[in-house]
């Protein structure tokens, strides 16, 4: 009954999953639990992930390479969202409708798994890589069986916004010190 | 089953206004060809059916186990043995009861159908003494005739009977096994169907998937709680009529319901027959009997049937009654059972092909994908 009940050993695979900032704070066994609920896909170069305006139902977590969000009125880079070292995303100045290029552990479109709004960019594959896919449906059912679990992504996730709302308000203000 | 499948097409409405006629003549079109099918593999879609209804009686134990820590193997693996356990100490308690009365089945079913044909003869009769017109058409004999003559011997329908439910048995019991399967590997038969599809119709596909087995899920475990307010309701009220055997007979009237409207009409005759033979000198108490039951599927219909189910549930009903009577003479009472849980899933798939292929958005991102594919594939050629 022990085992049953008990906390299982990881894996390479879950080690993967440990180091991706939205399940960091997830055990060994919450992992298997929320690797049950994952889908893998590969992008090459080029490739369209979604649309914007697109009804989303999903959030992406980059496993490998690079991810373009990019925006159809956004010629004007001052609207992008800046990067840093820590993980958040990095500016690509000069590049019409661009916003942001994202790169390994990074995940977007993560609206998607709060509600079912339109996205608000595109994204699309800068390099070949590999996404990992979190259904909205299956968070939410996260959150029924498995609350603990659901609520340390959902601390992620809050961090996430909070970190971005942040970056946006110290934007706005450069831009109103400027003017 | 009607209610159901129709709501797994809810799932696409989402994203479309309703699907075109080409559309929809493909979803007819395949599915009275899946029913021809089905009817030469029923072996194996009977215990398929059982094992999806089982699957969803059994998940609410399943989640309940992984809620409190338990894996999915292990809560999979814990709740279909139980279930198994039960099942057999059930058979293994009844058992007795029911080798000792076997020997008397056949006389059983005799007296119960002589029963029905003499209610049947008396109400002609009493219909005679009214309409002097039925009386000159000498329409009991002719019934009477006829039912003698058709019917033949009770013991030379036991046999086939008998020898059916044996062929059946080791297939009825690939239901539980199935549903094993289903409880454990369900989520990675999605994540193996979701890397089948392309990533321009990724999203949407697995978005559908959900919303099929969300409606599946709430229609299965439906009909369960529909199961059980019917059995009670019809045992409570042939109990307080003095029929015997009240909770039996409502069990087996409430899943011969899962039949559409065949099996509820089996399920008032079996009642009136039992009402009939019973009390051989009461013919009121059949009119009772008959009563109660359309008393209990007016219940169904506008109280039980939205309290479970959910109203939300209902396809056309002229598409539900031309698919039933299509189903019934493409394949037989196979596929009156059959139709209307084959026409759910051919609709969702149907729907989702037509919302795609009409989307071209989405057609235009999987051509451009399908290029780079190719492209990449011949790079260094």
């Amino acid at each position: 009954m022990v085992k049953l009940f008990g906390s299982q050993k990881s894996s390479p695979r879950l080690e993967r999953l440990h180091g991706l900032s939205l399940f960091v704070n997830l055990t060994p066994a919450e992992l298997r639990i929320v690797d049950g609920l994952l889908h893998e896909r590969s992008y090459l170069a080029g490739e369209v992930i979604f649309d914007e305006g697109e009804e989303g139902q999903a959030i992406y977590i980059i496993a490998s390479g690079e991810v373009l969000i990019s925006r159809q009125d956004q010629g004007d880079v001052e609207r992008a969202s800046p990067v840093g070292a820590n993980g958040l995303p990095r500016r690509r100045q000069g590049d019409s409708g661009r916003v942001a290029q994202l790169g390994p552990g990074i995940f977007f479109g993560e609206l998607a798994l709060l509600d079912n709004s339109p996205r608000s960019a595109q994204a699309r594959a800068a390099t070949a890589c590999q996404l990992i896919i979190f259904f909205r449906d299956d968070f939410v059912s996260l959150l029924d069986t498995h609350a603990r679990i659901a609520s340390k992504i959902s601390r992620q996730l809050a961090c996430h916004l909070g970190a971005r709302m942040r970056v946006m308000a110290q934007a706005m203000g450069n831009h109103q010190h400027a003017v | 089953m009607n209610h159901a499948r129709e709501g797994m097409s809810a799932a696409s409405e989402h994203h479309h206004t309703g699907s075109g006629p080409v559309v929809w003549v493909a979803i007819i079109a395949v599915t009275c060809l899946l029913l021809l099918v089905f009817q030469k593999v029923l072996w194996l879609v009977v215990p398929f059916l059982l094992a999806l209804i089982l699957y969803y009686f059994l998940y609410p134990a399943v989640r309940a186990l992984i809620y409190r820590g338990m894996s999915r193997d292990a809560a999979s693996s814990v709740v279909t043995l139980a279930f198994l356990v039960l099942i057999a100490v059930a058979g293994i308690a009844l058992m007795p009861k029911i080798a000792s009365q076997a020997a008397q089945w056949q006389d059983t079913v005799d007296r119960y159908v002589q029963g029905g044909a003499k209610l049947l003869d008396s109400s002609l009769r009493a219909m005679e003494g009214s309409w002097p017109t039925l009386e000159r058409a000498r329409l009991a004999d002719t019934v009477a005739a006829r039912l003698k003559h058709g019917a033949g011997n009770v013991s030379d329908h036991i046999e086939p009977v008998a020898l059916g439910i044996m062929a059946w048995t080791p297939s009825l019991l690939l239901a539980p096994f199935l549903a094993f399967f289903f409880l454990r590997d369900g989520r990675r038969f999605k994540r193996f169907l979701g890397a089948a599809v392309p990533n321009a119709f990724f999203e949407r596909t697995l978005y559908l998937l959900h919303e099929i087995d969300r409606t599946a899920r709430a229609y299965f475990q439906g009909l369960i709680n529909l199961t059980i307010l019917d059995t009670l309701t019809l045992a409570a009220g042939l109990w307080l009529l003095g029929i015997p055997g009240p909770l039996a007979l409502g069990l087996i009237c409430a899943v011969l319901a899962w039949v559409p409207y065949v099996g509820s009409i089996l399920g008032g005759l079996l009642v009136v027959l039992v009402a009939a033979t019973d009390f051989p000198g009461d013919p009121s108490m059949a009119y009772w009997a008959i009563g109660l039951f359309v008393l209990v599927r007016l219940l169904d219909d506008f109280l039980y049937m939205p309290m479970t189910i959910g109203k939300s549930l209902e396809l056309h009903p002229l598409i539900t009654v031309l698919m039933i009577f299509a189903g019934g003479a493409v394949a037989g009472i196979s596929g009156l059972m059959l139709v209307l849980p084959v026409l759910g899933v051919v609709m969702v798939i149907g729907e989702t092909i037509g919302i795609i292929v009409s989307d071209p958005r989405l057609m235009a991102r999987h051509r451009y994908a399908r290029a780079l594919r190719q492209q990449h594939a011949s790079a260094d050629l």
